[in-house]
């Protein structure tokens, strides 16, 4: 059963002559264990998309569920609440706290959640050693690499044990290798720890590691592609397929 | 909480400078009310001990409550009450000692510049004292010209028993023999010379007079003893008072006025604090939008984010109050350090250490904690309200004019609209609230005013010297923040309001008590006695000096000034003896309301007076009411002829009666001040030798020329106004610290915009530029505002001045004004030194990766 639904997703800015259409009718539906990727060119909504579906945003028109629960029939609180502890989030500029080190940025959700100090340590240092940076726990973020603090980004993204991923561009400001890392570490946290990953990226040799690929295009969904398993043409498929949409 | 503190700690860590600067306001603000309120009551204690040593160890001791003399028959009433086991009447008074007068050396500092003179009935006052000798003899009944005096006071002298000592008298220097010496004086308070109540009587000219008596009771039951002294006032009436000797002397008024205009310094440091706390919140909720959003997306809650930004504003208050109670006590314990000397040497006292007030500590605690997380509140419910999204994208959002003029704006207007109408009702309290409401109505229109001022001097600057485009950027980057704009220039207003508003009190001040010191002080010769205006400690002369002196050729016209203290509609006040005929001739009091020439004869004939405004407004009186004064021959009803003062009495709630009044009502013809005019044409020089010969005798006299003693005096003005130019200054260090912030924080989150404009070839002088031109436009805001605010509260303080009785006429302050404009633009430049830097060494490839 999927852990995510999402029916007739539409989001319009402004109003009357000045109305953008960012997303138009979108549906899709995710499985605990899948890793989507959703590709497209700029502005063509998938940031957009990403928000919607881990609840920063209202939708101007359809729904959101996560784990059954409708995203529009929760108040903020309860919203903030989800977040905490049913979706993890991977963003393009790391966003660590620059003050706390990589075990107190990774234990930040459970903390939130008013998890006891050592508790949420122990389970931070859990992740991070499963990421590989169990021996930079102590390190700030100035002194990580780009790679690093993405890596430390995915821990906090799991130490609450969410059913779903969201990463909006997790790859957009790292070099190919620390890309290739982050992209098989997505796979991992889908693939062997469980969790639905949706991956909002442009670089077809990063979709490239998802399990399915949708492509958007002016703010719908232009096509979709299931990918098979460690087949090394896939990253020309896409990028044939994103040459083919028109990007 | 863990996590708010934990973040809270590590973001002031992380911004050393800035929080060291936000916390200054916070030091500063508490250093003045936690010094301030405890030197303060440290010498006020002093004061009060001083009073009740002087009281000495009797069961009580009995005073007119005006202080002054009365009839020594009054003891026989006091023996007559049942439970009085012991009694003496005694005479004693401070005698202030002219500068050099007993060691005659101009170049060492005098070690005694004050005696009490106690008169005492040897036979009654052994009965309630023990006096230890060391060495001689006491005081016995049929002594004259005999001295009792300590050992200190015989070291400092180098006499012994037998030698003399000699002491200015209202009748001339009087000559007395040491007829015994006790042990050196360990209470605080003057040396005391002891001599017989009747050699007292003359040297002070008070024939029969007494004005204490000293009783012992019979029992140490404390209700028989309250039963006693019940009876005592019963026999006495209610012009008498039983306790220790009054502490309503000018000094303790003057340390109580002191300490309230501490605090009000202090309060007014607080609120720039807690302005410079709100702006840097401001600052910092802008600055960590990112972060703030970031964390919401993780899940934290609203109230989570508004206790990460409080908690920052409580560490700053918790370790800036404790910096600031630290330095406050070293403070006030420095000051009392330096003033002990000059305090003992010239009224023989000493301030012991001063004790740590658990109170005040919490008080002050509470105080700076409060300003702090008060001021952070605001920031922090902002900072509660952005949404995980808002974070993630950059604001680009144009500013709307409608926005900005909303409520805030018209609201502003309203309230700066009433204040101008207070303003012409001329109802003092309306006026007060006026300049309330001018000054926050400018802040709340701020705002909205900030874009078409910030136009107008980036035009300017860009003619005088950013030629180049950068004017431009820099009014372009405050119009895009006018509430931080604002906020900034809310600290620069409140400096240079204060600024504007003491230059304008002053200029005021100095021009209608200058007009009064010259109408009062505008004779040819004036006889001073060593402590002006303190006229109870000084001894003045019998009218025999005066006499002398109208006999000299050349004198045209001599007129004294006597004193007597009383209570008027229970305020204490100084009745002071005019001769009404020639009073005028000398000098001149300045009249506010009733006639001039009808008030002075109107002296001359019954028990009229005129009161001076303070006297006026403190005791609600006007002219024609009646009025009674309390004297040493009982009540007696007076009539208000007009209300005008001089200069010498200016603060003190002073009435002016006749010399025959003064002497009927109050047995007083001690002349303690003169002044004398010569007949035009006379050669000076004689005349001022043969006035100098007739004044030898009495040295507690300083002779000075009109004129010269009014340039003195005129000095003490601008001496008292650089003072408090530096108190300004003081409080115009935080709204630096606030422009500074703003700055920074400016160049921190436009980081790479300069990298751009570094890459398309601004040099990094025109990135300095543009730095400089947004800190000086950003003072020039604060200034112009400031200087109209200061305006009209120097205005207000003007009005509320005159109200309270001081003759004031209001002064536009135009050297204050280009003062304010000067210290607006040093402001500016100072501000920009460190942001500017930052900005110009940028580097560009670094900004523009920045994020």
């Amino acid at each position: 059963m999927a852990i995510i639904q999402a029916h007739q997703l539409s989001k319009v800015y402004g109003a009357g002559d000045t109305a953008v259409t960012a997303l138009d009718r979108v549906s899709l539906s995710v499985d605990p264990g899948e890793f989507v990727a959703v590709m497209g060119p700029s502005g063509c909504g998938k940031s957009t998309l990403l928000h919607l579906l881990g609840g920063l945003d209202r939708p101007t028109e359809g729904t959101v569920s996560i784990d059954g629960h409708k995203l529009t029939d929760l108040s903020d609180a309860q919203l903030t609440e989800l977040r905490r502890r049913r979706i993890g989030f991977v963003f393009q500029f790391f966003n660590l706290i620059p003050v706390l080190n990589a075990v107190e940025n990774a234990a930040l959700p459970v903390t939130l959640d008013g998890v006891r100090p050592a508790e949420a340590r122990a389970k931070a240092v859990i992740w991070l050693t499963k990421v590989g940076l169990g021996d930079r726990r102590s390190h700030r973020p100035d002194q990580l690499s780009a790679g690093q603090q993405q890596r430390v980004a995915i821990a906090r993204a799991l130490v609450a044990e969410p059913a779903l991923v969201l990463a909006d561009e997790p790859t957009g400001n790292l070099d190919t290798r620390a890309s290739d890392e982050i992209a098989a570490l997505l796979r991992q946290v889908a693939n062997e720890w469980g969790r639905a990953v949706i991956m909002v990226t442009h670089d077809p040799r990063i979709a490239a590691y998802a399990d399915r690929i949708i492509f958007l295009k002016d703010g719908a969904i232009a096509d979709e592609t299931v990918l098979e398993p460690k087949n090394a043409q896939n990253a020309a498929m896409v990028a044939g397929k994103m040459q083919a949409i028109g990007t | 909480m863990n996590l708010q503190l934990t973040l809270a700690a590590r973001y002031l860590s992380g911004r050393k400078l800035r929080s060291v600067l936000t916390t200054l306001a916070i030091v500063f603000g508490a250093v003045v009310i936690f010094g301030m309120n405890t030197m303060l009551p440290a010498f006020t204690g002093a004061f009060q001990a001083n009073a009740l040593a002087a009281s000495g160890q009797v069961d009580a001791s009995i005073t007119l409550r005006t202080s002054d003399i009365f009839d020594s028959r009054i003891v026989d009433r006091v023996a007559a009450i049942d439970g009085v086991r012991a009694f003496s009447g005694l005479l004693n008074r401070a005698i202030n000692l002219p500068p050099d007068y007993l060691d005659a050396d101009p170049g060492t500092p005098d070690a005694i510049s004050a005696v009490t003179l106690v008169g005492v009935d040897p036979a009654q006052a052994t009965t309630v004292h023990a006096y230890v000798l060391r060495a001689g003899r006491f005081l016995g009944e049929n002594d004259s010209a005999a001295a009792v005096i300590s050992q200190s006071l015989a070291d400092v002298l180098d006499v012994e028993v037998g030698d003399p000592i000699r002491l200015p008298t209202a009748s001339g220097e009087a000559e007395l023999t040491v007829v015994g010496i006790q042990p050196t004086r360990l209470v605080p308070g003057n040396e005391e010379v002891l001599v017989t109540l009747r050699q007292a009587q003359v040297m002070l000219g008070m024939p029969g007079k007494i004005n204490t008596i000293e009783v012992n009771f019979d029992s140490l039951d404390e209700d028989r003893r309250n039963q006693i002294e019940e009876s005592l006032l019963a026999a006495l009436g209610d012009t008498y008072q039983v306790g220790a000797l009054a502490s309503n002397s000018e000094l303790l008024t003057n340390l109580r006025l002191a300490r309230q205009i501490f605090n009000l310094l202090a309060v007014m440091a607080l609120v720039m604090g807690g302005f410079i706390i709100f702006n840097t919140f401001r600052t910092i909720v802008a600055e960590r939008r990112r972060d703030i959003g970031m964390l919401r997306a993780l899940g934290a809650t609203r109230w989570t984010i508004v206790g990460v930004i409080l908690s920052e504003g409580l560490l700053q208050g918790i370790v800036g109050t404790a910096i600031g109670i630290a330095l406050g006590y070293a403070l006030a314990v420095g000051m009392i350090s330096v003033l002990n000397p000059v305090m003992h040497q010239y009224i023989n006292m000493r301030i012991d250490t001063p004790a740590i007030s658990p109170l005040l500590v919490v008080l002050t605690g509470l105080i700076g904690v409060g300003v702090t997380l008060f001021a952070g509140l605001l920031p922090a419910i902002s900072a509660g309200r952005v949404t995980p999204l808002e974070a993630l994208r950059p604001s680009v959002g144009r500013v709307s004019l409608r926005r900005l003029a909303g409520l805030g704006f018209w609201g502003g207007l309203a309230m700066i609209v009433l204040a101008v109408l207070a303003l012409l009702t001329h109802n003092m309290s309306l006026i007060g609230l006026g300049g309330v409401l001018f000054v926050a109505g400018l802040i709340l229109a701020a705002p909205a005013l900030v874009n078409p001022i910030a136009n107008l001097f980036g035009a300017l600057a860009a003619k005088v010297f950013a030629r180049d485009g950068t004017a431009a950027l820099a009014q372009g980057n405050i119009s895009r923040q006018p509430s931080r704009a604002a906020i900034t220039a809310s600290t620069t207003l409140i400096a240079l309001a204060i600024l504007v508003m003491a230059a304008g009190l002053f200029s005021s001040v100095e021009l209608g008590f200058g007009r009064v010191l010259r109408r009062s002080l505008g004779s040819d010769y004036i006889l001073l006695p060593p402590a002006v205006a303190v006229w109870g400690a000084d001894v003045g002369a019998d009218p025999a000096l005066a006499e002398e002196l109208r006999g000299i050729q050349g004198v045209e016209v001599v007129s004294t000034l006597r004193f007597a203290p009383t209570l008027i509609n229970g305020v204490a006040t100084s009745a002071m003896g005019i001769e009404p005929a020639n009073y005028s001739q000398v000098s001149s009091l300045a009249f506010t309301r009733g006639d001039e020439e009808e008030a002075y004869a109107a002296l001359s004939e019954g028990r009229n007076l005129i009161v001076n405004g303070v006297l006026a407004t403190a005791a609600q009186i006007t002219v024609g009411d009646e009025v009674e004064l309390i004297t040493p021959t009982g009540r007696h009803a007076y009539q208000v002829v007009a209300i005008a003062g001089d200069y010498l009495n200016a603060k003190i709630a002073t009435a002016y009666i006749s010399h025959a009044n003064i002497a009927g009502d109050f047995g007083r013809n001690e002349d303690v001040l003169i002044q004398a005019n010569l007949t035009s044409g006379v050669d000076r020089s004689v005349v001022e030798a043969a006035i100098r010969d007739a004044v030898r005798p009495y040295p507690q006299f300083r002779m000075v020329a009109g004129q010269e003693f009014i340039e003195e005096n005129l000095q003490v003005f601008k001496t008292a106004f650089v003072g408090v130019y530096g108190m300004v200054i003081f409080l115009a260090v935080p709204s630096l610290i606030a422009m500074v912030n703003t700055l920074a924080i400016g160049v921190i989150e436009r980081t790479r915009e300069i990298g751009v404009l570094r890459a398309v070839g601004a040099t990094r002088r025109q990135v300095r530029t543009i730095v400089v031109t947004e800190a000086l436009i950003l003072s020039a805001i604060g200034t112009a505002f400031g200087l109209l605010s200061g305006i009209y509260l120097g205005y207000m303080a003007v009005g509320a001045m005159v109200a309270a009785g001081f003759p004031m006429e209001y002064a536009f302050p135009a050297a204050g004004s280009l003062i304010a404009i000067a210290a607006g633009i040093l402001f500016g430049v100072l501000a920009a030194i460190i942001p500017a830097r930052q900005a110009a060494r940028l580097e560009i490839v670094q900004a523009l990766r920045y994020e």
